[in-house]
């Protein structure tokens, strides 16, 4: 359904991300993972639109999106949950949530997909009129999840969700990221620096280094190698 | 007169001119709020709003309603086009904008000396009569200014605060890039902020234009007032807006009655440097986030 196809992206003069190339299939969840500086948020925020890419393409169901702006990608089925959850901190769950559906004009639509959410975090029920930027980092990032999922994509970009969580909530959050999967068959790009977490998680994964993809394979394949375990998960 | 008397008028005239900056200072900071610009030609535009009201209104005796329809409507196209033509490329830009906007309101103010001319016209007064209550009076072309903004604040708040382009106002004022991965279009946001916020001043200005005189240059004390109120209630914050809007119309009405107009351009002042010394993010704004 996505395909990336060796696209450079720049910060001025810094190649942030050199002739990267990935492709995620209908259903399938693919792990980015990297140290930090790898590129890793650069390439998320290229699929969604909010970075131009300065060569390459990207396609969306077959269809050409690099030229398109942010909004029009929301518009054809892509979200994303971004790194440092940046939910919008003076409104409430609900209203974050509900800016999430902006693109969604059908109401018995978007009620339908607000109580799936609630389904998913039933903590966000309790927490819906307080003001976002009150709660802990643990339901921000549900709130930054749920808030993606209102625009129901075919696609989702999770950025970091388990940067600076509780390893409790991290397993909540891995869990409902599997059941989101599982259920829908929403194919999902999920960056991670908890290498372990992601691997685990995924069908497939690439290795960033530098801008540039290192290694790439199944998760578990992965997992076992001797050049991930000595630079990603120490041992 | 009695002193209750005395007093009760004070407050009226407090919360009048009060209600009157608070419409100014809403627009002003949601602007700012939202695109980034400090926006020095926001009396211009209740300047034009005053004046296209005087004119119809005033001079051409078209129903009320129609006339404040035309003369807001009329402002908030002028808003559109100046918000196109050059706030648009500043949004952003604080100072550069800051800059710009002084241009803009140099040549609005201009622009309505060569139109109209710079002699003062007066308006005749929406309704006459009293309201008494209890043996106070109250003038009726007062309370409809009163009456009149609360209406408009209290329509703003609902747009803001409880339908999809409020939302999506907000979360362009709290974080622009991630607003458009919701979906939303800032290049759509931007000029809707813009001509809501000019729309309240020209609505503000037809709401002045019977109880002022009507000229080029009234534009510049609302203005600066709407600058010193957002000052003190904090930049982007609309209850804050609320709040210094009636401190300093009250402050005005208290000392301009009790001591001398010229005391309350003092006190109003030192409001602000106290403010802006010991509460910089205003009394009800939030500190500027650290990028």
């Amino acid at each position: 359904m996505l395909d990336v196809r060796g696209i450079n992206v720049a910060y001025g003069p810094l190649t942030a991300v050199r002739n990267l190339s990935l492709s995620v299939a209908d259903g399938a969840i693919v792990s980015l993972i990297g140290s930090n500086g790898a590129g890793k948020t650069t390439t998320m925020k290229a699929i969604i639109g909010l970075k131009p890419v300065s060569g390459g393409e990207i396609y969306f169901d077959g269809e050409r999106i690099d030229g398109r702006s942010a909004p029009q990608r929301v518009g054809r089925g892509i979200a994303l949950s971004p790194e440092g959850r940046r939910v919008f901190p003076e409104m409430s769950v609900l209203d974050n949530l509900l800016v999430g559906g902006y693109s969604q004009r059908d109401k018995a639509h978007q009620k339908k997909t607000l109580d799936q959410i609630y389904g998913y975090f039933p903590r966000l029920v309790e927490r819906r009129s307080q003001m976002a930027g009150s709660l802990s980092g643990g339901e921000q990032q549900m709130v930054a999840i749920g808030r993606a999922l209102m625009a129901r994509p075919r696609l989702l970009l999770l950025d970091e969700p388990s940067l600076g969580l509780a390893p409790i909530i991290v397993d909540e959050i891995a869990r409902i990221i599997v059941e989101i999967n599982r259920d829908i068959g929403m194919s999902i790009i999920l960056v991670e620096q908890n290498a372990k977490l992601a691997l685990n998680l995924c069908n497939e994964a690439i290795v960033l280094e530098t801008g540039a993809v290192a290694l790439s394979g199944k998760g578990k394949d992965l997992l076992a190698s001797d050049y991930v375990r000595r630079a990603y998960l120490g041992i | 007169m009695s002193m209750e008397i005395i007093l009760v008028q004070t407050i009226v005239n407090g919360l009048m001119v009060g209600m009157i900056y608070v419409l100014m200072a809403i627009g002003f900071t949601m602007v700012f709020g939202i695109m980034r610009i400090v926006n020095f030609a926001h009396g211009e535009f209740y300047m034009a709003g005053a004046f296209l009201f005087a004119i119809l209104y005033g001079s051409n005796n078209l129903p009320f309603f129609i006339s404040v329809l035309l003369a807001v409507g009329a402002t908030a196209l002028l808003g559109l086009l100046m918000e196109r033509i050059v706030f648009r490329k500043f949004r952003g830009n604080e100072l550069n904008g800051m800059i710009a906007s002084v241009g803009v309101a140099l040549i609005l103010q201009n622009s309505a000396l060569l139109l109209w001319g710079s002699s003062a016209r007066t308006v005749p007064p929406v309704i006459s009569g009293v309201l008494s209550v209890g043996g106070i009076v109250f003038p009726w072309s007062r309370l409809v200014v009163i009456i009149g903004a609360i209406v408009a604040v209290v329509s703003l708040n609902l747009l803001i605060g409880h339908t999809r382009i409020g939302r999506a106002m907000r979360a362009v004022a709290q974080d622009a890039e991630i607003a458009q991965v919701q979906g939303i279009r800032v290049d759509v946001i931007f000029p809707v902020a813009f001509v809501l916020g000019v729309s309240l001043a020209a609505f503000a200005g037809v709401l002045m234009a019977p109880v002022l005189s009507v000229s080029p240059f009234i534009g510049l004390a609302p203005t600066l007032k709407a600058f010193v109120i957002v000052v003190i209630g904090g930049l982007g914050s609309v209850p804050g807006a609320v709040a210094g809007g009636l401190l300093i119309g009250l402050i005005e009405s208290f000392a301009g009655t009790f001591v001398s107009a010229s005391l309350s351009e003092i006190l109003q002042f030192l409001v602000v440097i106290a403010v802006v010394l010991l509460r910089p993010q205003g009394l009800l704004g939030r500190k500027e986030r650290e990028a």
